[in-house]
């Protein structure tokens, strides 16, 4: 009964995987076969500091964007769950920007916030605000592309906020009324708490897609200014597809996927911890 | 005789080899009827063209095609992909060798084409590939191996808007001294229209960049052959585009590629742009621009008194993994032969054969408008003058082109000296030698 889930499993997903590592314990030169060099690609990635700039670009994108998306989406889905006659149409707009590709929104972003003819920076100026750089301040571009994905899915965390609140036990609820709790206090003390796995559980489907992010990246700025948005994802796929260097970008990405392996586990047992 | 010469005359030597055969030559371009090739294209003019004159290709040789056509990074990608894997998939695929000419040969994905033009039986009578000037059959011949024939020529071109220097009675730039200048008083009297675009995405600079560090005299590669960036010529070059896009570009300059500065070229917003030749026809498809655009090889400097951008040309490949290569040969020279590149002249695609750039149809062509006429003009400066380096001599192209996109942004943003950011250029570039 679960061989062929046992096949599909090996295929799909522990070959692949297997392949990236030994490739990323070879040298490869275009045209011949991998050979291997004894982890020198990982002795590589830890004196590059390319390297340990796209994983901090990596780890300070994961935490803005994961916290802005749980804290909204939160503050979203609660207002949804509470608002019966807005649920059905409001709940129909909210799926909309997930369901894009992330090609679409890439190319929505570059000409929203082009700062030459960009609507954005026309926004700002008919506010009386100047106008930004966005994608192309390197001190900034971190904070946009994270808005962007921000923008995307925090209603995919609404929605998962909102299904969790509603199937909390009503009485619970009741019985905190009665004993006087309100506002903040019961948010504080009841409803977050309640809510800890349903949070969980979007963090770490966030996580796994925030730790991965490219496309949005690659279409938007390439990595750049310089290298103030070439993440891990980035830098591997130019160190692989741009400069050939497929045996250090395998190095790459099987670091990343510790990181997000590891990412996943810690979730998994702090899913445990708050589970009522 | 020297080493351009003769690499340059490898393919017109293959081809002349088979001179005395054709008499008996059994040439026919049905002997493939029937086979499917698949090719691989990079987003172009040259290929968006060929989709539409692909079916009189099928006509005449009743070989059908697959074409895929990819943005320039995803059909790298895919083309890594399927080269690495050795897939017989795929028959013919775009390739500039300039770029990755040295790696990809060294992979053994070409295959050779020496032989093939060579071979009475598999090679047109008329196909005459010595039309194509030396210099860009020795863009694609490396040590005797044709790597690719050519299917365009091309390089950046300095346009500017002639209205706005009349309006603004500014003088046409005839120094590229001139063009900061320009920029200055443009700023000063018009502050509604963007003074100057230019790339500043950091891949996509050296392109549009080597010409200001040539033109003042300056070099990317020394005389011995080492990293040139911090030579005095070459600082100032580096200053100088720099600072156009610091000080007069549009914001968010260091995100543009052609795309965004043929958008602000074309809807009016700009008044000054150094791109390429390619992009022509698509920067005549907005309204205007044919009347109020001028065109020419980007202007030398005031004392070198040369102008030497960069020029390139694509070419089309047989992957050395085909098992259909008589009838990806035979694509080939159609694509390449007088006929069609004379059809692909109304798509703007510049062609690399001296009869077509010569010939009637283009001088017609040219004729129609002045424009037109002045983008052919620079084209033969281009082809004449320019220059295919844009790095130190190295196998490491794609990634040394970085390290000098990175010594220009490095300057735009404020963080390094031109000296500053051309010694760390220099440092850097040396190591991939």
């Amino acid at each position: 009964m679960v061989a062929p889930a046992l096949v599909f499993a090996g295929v799909m997903i522990v070959f692949p995987f297997g392949y990236a590592v030994w490739l990323s314990l070879c040298e490869i030169a275009l045209g011949q076969p991998p050979r291997l060099n004894g982890g020198a690609n990982y002795a590589r990635l830890a004196a590059d500091a390319d390297f340990w700039n796209g994983l901090r670009l990596t780890l300070l994108l994961y935490v803005i964007s994961l916290v802005a998306q749980l804290v909204i989406g939160t503050w979203l889905g609660l207002l949804l769950a509470r608002s019966r006659w807005a649920r059905g149409i409001i709940r129909t707009i909210l799926v909309s920007p997930f369901m894009l590709p992330p090609v679409v929104i890439g190319m929505m972003a570059i000409v929203i916030l082009d700062p030459s003819f960009g609507i954005a920076n026309w926004i700002l100026a008919q506010l009386g605000l100047p106008p930004r750089l966005w994608l192309s301040d390197p001190d900034t571009v971190i904070l946009t592309v994270a808005a962007i994905d921000t923008w995307q899915w925090t209603p995919f965390v609404a929605l998962i906020v909102m299904g969790g609140y509603l199937s909390l036990p009503g009485e619970v609820f009741e019985a905190a009324e009665v004993d006087g709790a309100r506002g903040w206090q019961r948010f504080r003390r009841l409803t977050l708490p309640l809510l800890g796995p349903t949070l969980v559980t979007a963090a770490v489907l966030r996580s796994v897609d925030l730790l991965r992010f490219f496309d949005v990246i690659y279409i938007t700025t390439q990595g750049g200014p310089g290298t103030a948005s070439t993440t891990l994802n980035i830098m591997a796929y130019r160190r692989g597809f741009e400069f050939f260097d497929i045996g250090y970008a395998s190095a790459i990405m099987v670091t990343l996927s510790a990181i997000i392996f590891g990412s996943v586990l810690a979730f998994a047992r702090l899913r445990r911890a708050v589970t009522w | 005789m020297k080493r351009r010469e003769l690499i340059g005359g490898a393919l017109s030597a293959a081809a002349a080899a088979a001179v005395p055969a054709r008499a008996q030559s059994a040439f026919d371009w049905r002997r493939q009827d029937g086979q499917t090739i698949n090719l691989m294209f990079n987003n172009h003019p040259w290929s968006q063209a060929m989709r539409d004159l692909v079916a009189d290709f099928t006509a005449r040789t009743g070989i059908r095609t697959r074409i895929e056509i990819f943005n320039e990074e995803q059909f790298r990608a895919r083309l890594t992909t399927f080269m690495q894997g050795r897939s017989a998939d795929l028959d013919v695929f775009m390739t500039l060798a300039s770029r990755e000419g040295p790696v990809f040969r060294k992979a053994g994905w070409y295959a050779d084409l020496a032989p093939l033009l060579a071979d009475p039986a598999l090679t047109a009578p008329d196909y005459d590939a010595a039309d194509f000037s030396a210099s860009i059959q020795a863009a694609n011949t490396f040590d005797r191996q044709v790597v690719a024939v050519p299917i365009n020529q091309e390089g950046p071109l300095f346009y500017w808007r002639k209205d706005v220097f009349e309006r603004l009675g500014i003088p046409e730039p005839r120094y590229l001294e001139d063009i900061p200048a320009a920029a200055a008083a443009i700023k000063a009297r018009d502050p509604n229209i963007i003074p100057w675009a230019a790339r500043g995405l950091r891949t996509a600079i050296p392109y549009a960049f080597v010409g200001f560090v040539n033109n003042l005299g300056g070099s990317v590669v020394t005389p011995d052959g080492k990293p040139g960036m911090s030579q005095p010529a070459s600082i100032r070059g580096l200053e100088m585009y720099a600072n156009l896009l610091k000080e007069y570009g549009p914001p968010g300059a260091l995100n543009h590629t052609f795309t965004q500065v043929i958008e602000l070229l074309g809807s009016g917003r700009v008044a000054m742009v150094h791109e390429s030749s390619n992009e022509f026809a698509n920067i005549m498809r907005f309204p205007n621009r044919a009347k109020d655009l001028g065109v020419k090889i980007l202007p030398p400097g005031r004392e070198s008194g040369i102008s030497k951008p960069a020029a390139i040309g694509w070419g089309i490949s047989i992957s050395a993994h085909s098992r259909r290569q008589p009838a990806a040969w035979t694509f080939l020279q159609w694509a390449t032969s007088k006929e069609t590149q004379g059809k692909l002249v109304s798509a703007g695609v510049a062609p690399p054969r001296a009869s077509v750039f010569q010939g009637p149809a283009f001088e017609a062509w040219t004729a129609e408008l002045p424009i037109r006429r002045a983008w052919a003009e620079a084209l033969v400066r281009l082809g004449r003058e320019g220059s295919g380096v844009f790095q130190p001599p190295t196998d490491r192209i794609p990634e040394a082109r970085e390290k000098i996109g990175d010594a220009v942004q490095q300057v735009v943003l404020g963080r390094a000296t031109p000296a500053e950011a051309a010694r760390m250029a220099d440092e850097e570039l040396a190591k991939l030698q």
